[in-house]
């Protein structure tokens, strides 16, 4: 409110003096919206920044860095969180680009059906769609005894607690956000070039190939982006389906604050994280602007 | 469409344990001047936030203890089921404290003591008459103990094939299934068991050879044979979903769950006895009711012989012990009947090594 009130009599006022100076008008109305922001900025400040900064001033105590970049637990987590994240990144782009395709596909109604399978998941909690899987994949779970009633096994296999049991688990979770960067990149696609395509004679692999996909690459990498940054950050998935040695850099900051009681040494380890998530942003929103041109062009 | 603000955020702030933990002294701050006002017009102490385990021993715990106590004093008890150092840090760290009485085990007590986070017990308040002299502390109250027993479902297991030591539990050839056990060392001594199992005796398990127990558990029952459990009620679900067949657990959570119509039974012989103690934080709100209801678990008699009763655990209050019928009496942890089939768990070896040790843990665990 109070800003509305403001720029009303700036821009007012502004015909007067931009015959004069033009530039000094576009800057006061502009300085009058950052105040809309104001707000924001304070609630960030309060909410955000200063918290991070305590995290800032705590992982300076005790040689913490020092401390947790020795220690070879966290280097495993932080490979394991690697690896975790591109298995899991990779399956879910591959499995989100065929649920995406075959969105578009559908007639209009199979869309609404289709979407609506795809949401449900997404508005499920994690933790209940972790737990499910346990229930699932335990050794005398759904899983096990159908496999043993079928004759495949005559032994419960090990499903559970392992990285297996982690990737199905994020890969459900994660899901979502691939099959809509990627549907939105194929409906961008203006459908007179697969004719064209067609024309010239190409078939249907042809024109997938040569047409469909460099057209999506840019959804794909935004997706792909998207959904390894939200993988580094996994907490529960590798509790409750992992085994021990799938123990992701969450888990460790866990460890060192609630096991260790050793604040200044989780801070350090959620300060790695968060750079390595922030650079991961950055690059992100490269892509994403990257892609805006390509669909345009 | 998407919405892809929440998981990102709600993860790697709010669910990290450091996120939590740094979040909460900024929180503290803004609170501290309202909190410290509150606590000078309300000095009647009326209610006291207790912070425990959870599962069937909270049940317990208000049943015989903080109903009876409630009825006597009129000062009525919270019972939460989030017991932790690492929270209790903060809390006193922030000068947000929430907590009144906190159940910490004996390990963390000592840390907690080093770094200066605990009220000093008053007793002129606690009338040390009933407590055993193990139990008093110039911090806190070691107030129970329990046995680290070894657990399995009656329905696989009978009774009769049941496991009579550590040996026979992690031997793999007389049970070719996975075990539950303990994943961190605070209160639990699947160390000891390994150590035990090898046929090292009592006397010799302290100092604890922690790269022997490790080799022992990696050869017997073997890393894929081993899942763990972190919260004292998990086993009891495990063993009861069939998830694993044996696990460690604890004498009063398979006795809650025997009584509950569970088919789970456990043995004392081989069991480690350890010990909880009650700590209260550096400025407490409501400490001075803390400090009554400790008076009343350690004096009260026919509180205190429910308590042993119902739980089968030890509380710190002889004039209990003498209420008690002798076959409740024998199957206590700290019955003289069972005292040489027991471990006595060495928290001074525990105090000095549990942070080291349980790094050394959490990496075998992950393989190396």
């Amino acid at each position: 409110m109070a800003g509305g009130k403001l720029t009303m009599p700036l821009a007012a006022a502004a015909p007067v003096q931009a015959c004069a100076t033009p530039r000094g008008r576009a800057f006061r109305v502009r300085g009058a919206w950052l105040l809309l922001l104001a707000p924001i900025a304070a609630f960030d400040a309060i909410l955000f920044l200063t918290p991070l900064g305590t995290l800032v001033s705590s992982s300076t105590h005790n040689q913490a860095y020092e401390r947790v970049l020795g220690d070879p637990l966290v280097i495993r987590s932080l490979i394991n969180t690697l690896e975790i994240s591109a298995v899991s990144t990779l399956v879910t782009i591959v499995i989100g680009y065929l649920l995406a395709w075959v969105i578009w596909r559908s007639s209009a109604l199979m869309r609404v059906v289709l979407f609506a399978l795809v949401l449900l998941p997404f508005w499920t909690g994690v933790l209940v769609k972790n737990f499910a899987w346990a229930v699932l994949l335990q050794d005398n779970g759904l899983v096990n005894g159908a496999l043993q009633g079928l004759g495949l096994t005559d032994h419960p296999l090990t499903l559970l607690h392992n990285r297996f049991a982690v990737v199905l688990g994020m890969v459900h979770y994660l899901l979502p956000y691939a099959v809509f960067p990627i549907f939105a990149a194929l409906a961008a696609i203006d459908n007179r070039l697969e004719l064209a395509a067609r024309s010239l004679g190409a078939g249907e692999l042809s024109v997938f190939r040569r047409v469909i996909l460099p057209l999506t690459v840019p959804g794909v990498s935004a997706a792909g982006l998207l959904v390894f940054i939200i993988s580094t950050g996994f907490f529960i998935t590798p509790v409750v389906l992992g085994g021990p040695g799938d123990m992701m850099i969450a888990n460790q900051i866990d460890f060192y604050a609630m096991e260790l009681t050793d604040f200044a040494g989780a801070s350090a380890l959620a300060l790695a994280l968060t750079a390595i998530v922030s650079v991961l942003v950055a690059v992100y929103q490269r892509i994403l602007r990257a892609g805006g041109t390509h669909e345009v062009g | 469409m998407t919405q892809p603000t929440t998981p990102i955020s709600r993860r790697s702030i709010l669910r990290t344990g450091a996120g939590a933990a740094l979040a909460v002294p900024f929180a503290g701050s803004l609170l501290t001047s309202c909190s410290i006002k509150s606590s000078n017009a309300a000095p009647a102490n009326k209610a006291v936030t207790v912070t425990s385990y959870g599962g069937s021993y909270n049940d317990q715990l208000t049943k015989t203890i903080l109903k009876p106590f409630e009825k006597k004093t009129g000062i009525r008890s919270t019972l939460l089921a989030n017991t932790s150092l690492a929270a209790l840090k903060t809390q006193v760290q922030s000068g947000d404290v929430q907590w009144d009485l906190v159940e910490l085990t004996a390990p963390e007590y000592v840390q907690a003591v080093k770094e200066g986070l605990l009220e000093k017990f008053d007793y002129g308040i606690i009338s040390d008459k009933g407590l055993p002299s193990y139990a008093k502390a110039e911090y806190g109250i070691k107030y129970l103990s329990f046995l680290f027993v070894m657990a399995w479902d009656q329905k696989h297991i009978p009774d009769a094939q049941a496991p009579k030591n550590w040996a026979q539990f992690f031997d793999q050839g007389r049970y070719p299934t996975k075990r539950s056990v303990y994943g961190q060392l605070s209160d639990s001594s699947v160390l000891e068991a390994a150590r035990l199992a090898e046929g090292v005796p009592f006397d010799k398990i302290y100092p604890l050879d922690v790269d022997a127990a490790l080799r022992y558990l990696a050869q017997h029952p073997g890393r894929d044979k081993l899942i763990y459990h972190t919260a004292n009620q998990e086993p009891v679900q495990q063993l009861t979903s069939g998830e694993v067949t044996l696990s460690t657990s604890f004498n009063n959570r398979i006795n809650a769950a025997r009584k509950d119509g569970a088919r789970l039974n456990f043995t004392s012989s081989n069991a480690v006895l350890a010990g909880d103690y009650f700590v209260v934080p550096k400025g407490a709100r409501n400490k001075e009711a803390a400090f009554r209801l400790m008076n009343f678990m350690s004096n009260d008699a026919d509180a205190g012989a429910d308590f042993d009763q119902t739980t089968n655990l030890t509380l710190a209050n002889t004039p209990a012990l003498a209420k008690l019928p002798a076959a409740v009496a024998d199957t206590l942890p700290t019955s003289p009947k069972m005292a040489d089939s027991i471990l006595v768990r060495d928290d001074t070896w525990w105090a000095e090594n549990l942070k080291a040790t349980e790094q050394r843990f959490k990496l075998w665990q992950a393989g190396s």
